[in-house]
């Protein structure tokens, strides 16, 4: 059982083969880091599956439920915090209760290694703003499923504005009915109608190539 | 100017209606048609979300002047949230169970659901009803889902998912059940007198049923989406035993408004963009296609909204008889669509909403021509914005270029 077992169990979504390959690992003594480092890489293998047609959104749904399930077995033994690529504030917007594209997002990001403050559903505009005050993200993370969402997702920006942090943050819009006119409608700086797509764009918005 | 405004109602309806007929038999209309779709969003114009689905005279007004000022082919307003669970609870009594398919905001009151939330109550008040589903049976209780799904819907998922029906037969539960009935009656003649005030300014509505997709009954009302799809791998075969369970009393459902004239089923899906095509040919598509072939053969054309993007299980649709419906789609090409489903399937769709709200009406206008000129020829074709609705911002000018470019250039 080794670091590479666990890779391939996760790619192939061996959910009982990869909380066994998890424990023993812990068990013989390796680096809770090196686990985490070993799920990031199954991750961006499942991200670029998807991204190539080979794997659909159920993939998604049960490979975040996989990281998740890991994520409560070593984070309590991680002695230090990596140094994250970057932190996302993110939320789904003010008038809007959907989260299920957001919670894939968020375990898609943390397994890339982004720190990800979730602000939960219903967000309202000036909760986003003090979130940027108090965490200092490098992104704002804006999730929404229904058409309602689209005039939070601009009044959240204006808000931003006023409080003078738009410039401090990039603003990314996420759903799956976000798009390019959404995105010059809202004022943010990128948009993604899936996961990976988001996670891919929030890597290059941050300079770190894709 | 369509000369719209010289025909009296009764002839624009007969036009109009026909036209979309026209259009799902699979041939040439006049012109293209085009179908509006709200659930509220758009009426946000005029009344607070909270009155469009709590005040039903604010809701009859607003949906009338919406299709006097935009005038389309057919205008549907569903003021409703998703209430399947009570038709398929209640599907042995074809008078009561289409009733209950959808609940109202004061049948939300009257039940204390905790599957949707709403303007005013849950939500700010301007915003718009949302269905959230929730996971109220375990995964280990498939069995007795598929065993009597009448049974175990009635005296084990309704007390679950109902705050008002947690005890039944106690008083709080019988008193819950008269308000929705009381609830009920309100938004049938709602339904009607709304009816009569679009026929009256000569915009027809389709005289629709219901159905559903088993697995996303499952996902929506049982066990949350995401359970669902963990269930698809960790519980293979109660999912799929589940499923045929499900297909008569879905079928009982959208049945039991046909003496009553109707003549489409609508069935909205959601899990279908979630899955991979051998999951989708395994899971979802066998007992989906079992309900609409079956409606078919009993004389009901389904109107599937293949929600989100649906282009890996395109071809599937070809099992379908020919002229089995509409296929109405959200984020797949229709272009696409037609080229592979066309003189088979009628397709509805093409304009996104986001274009609606942020293109110019020049852009827009443009964008209509390039897409008809591709889709429109032979027929069969409807255009339409999504089920996801049309967002309350956008300007009156985009929505009047919408109208004006199917006009334009849908002539055949």
């Amino acid at each position: 059982m080794s670091l590479a077992d666990l890779i391939d169990a996760f790619v192939n979504l061996d959910e009982n083969r990869v909380l066994g390959i998890v424990e023993k690992l812990l068990r013989e003594g390796t680096d809770p880091s090196e686990i985490l480092e070993a799920c990031r890489k199954a991750t961006t293998i499942i991200g670029e599956r998807f991204e190539r047609g080979e794997y659909f959104l159920s993939e998604l749904v049960f490979a975040s439920e996989i990281f998740n399930s890991v994520m409560r077995v070593v984070l309590p033994e991680l002695k230090r915090e990596t140094k994250p690529l970057g932190t996302i504030v993110l939320g789904t917007v003010q008038g809007d209760i959907h989260d299920i594209g957001k919670n894939i997002f968020k375990a898609f990001a943390e397994a890339a290694g982004f720190k990800v403050i979730d602000l939960g559903v219903d967000v309202p505009p000036e909760r986003f703003v003090d979130a940027v005050r108090t965490h200092n993200p490098d992104i704002v993370g804006m999730s929404g499923l229904l058409t309602i969402s689209y005039e939070s997702m601009k009044k959240t920006v204006n808000a931003l504005k006023e409080a003078g942090l738009r410039d401090r943050v990039r603003v990314i819009v996420g759903g799956g009915r976000m798009d390019e006119h959404v995105k010059r409608y809202v004022g943010a700086d990128e948009w993604a109608d899936n996961a990976m797509l988001g996670i891919r764009k929030c890597k290059e918005m941050l300079g770190l190539g894709g | 100017m369509t000369g719209a405004e010289l025909k009296s109602p009764e002839d624009l309806l007969k036009e109009r209606f026909g036209r979309v007929e026209k259009a799902i038999e699979l041939g040439e209309p006049d012109r293209v048609p085009l179908i509006i779709f709200t659930c509220g969003d758009i009426l946000r114009k005029y009344a607070k979300g909270y009155e469009l689905y709590f005040n039903y005279d604010r809701a009859r007004e607003v949906s009338v002047r919406f299709a006097t000022e935009y005038p389309v082919d057919v205008f549907l307003a569903a003021l409703a949230a998703e209430g399947f669970i009570f038709a398929l609870a209640f599907s042995d009594y074809p008078d009561i169970a289409p009733s209950v398919r959808f609940w109202t905001g004061p049948m939300h009151d009257a039940l204390g659901d905790k599957y949707t939330r709403w303007p005013g109550r849950e939500l700010p008040e301007d915003s718009i009803f949302q269905f959230i589903g929730g996971q109220f049976m375990e995964a280990k209780e498939y069995c007795k889902l598929s065993d009597d799904p009448i049974t175990f819907l009635n005296e084990v998922i309704l007390p679950r998912s109902c705050l008002n029906l947690e005890k039944p037969s106690s008083e709080k539960a019988n008193v819950a059940l008269i308000r929705l009935g009381v609830e009920v009656s309100r938004y049938l003649k709602f339904l009607g007198d709304s009816a009569a005030d679009l026929a009256k300014v000569g915009v027809p509505s389709l005289p629709l049923t219901f159905a559903y997709a088993p697995l996303d009954f499952i996902g929506d009302f049982l066990r949350y989406p995401t359970g669902a799809l963990l269930d698809v791998r960790r519980h293979p075969d109660d999912v799929k035993r589940a499923c045929e369970a499900l297909v008569e009393p879905i079928l009982k459902v959208a049945l039991s408004l046909k003496p009553a004239g109707a003549k489409y089923a609508f069935i909205p899906l959601h899990l279908n963009e979630y899955l991979s095509p051998k999951l989708y040919n395994e899971f979802y598509w066998p007992t989906l296609k079992k309900i609409i072939v079956a409606l078919y053969e009993q004389g009901i054309k389904s109107l599937v909204f293949f929600e989100g993007w649906h282009d890996p299980h395109l071809e599937t649709i070809l099992e379908l008889p020919r002229g089995w419906g509409i296929a109405y789609f959200e984020k797949t090409d229709v272009r696409k669509a037609k080229k592979i489903l066309g003189g088979h399937t009628c397709i509805m769709g093409g304009v996104p909403p986001s274009l609606l709200l942020e293109a110019t009406p020049d852009k827009i206008k443009g964008y209509i021509k390039d897409i008809l000129s591709e889709v429109k020829p032979g027929g069969g074709f409807i255009l339409s914005p999504g089920v996801a609705d049309i967002p309350m911002p956008v300007p009156p000018e985009n929505l009047r270029a919408l109208i004006d470019a199917v006009e334009e250039y849908g002539r055949y």
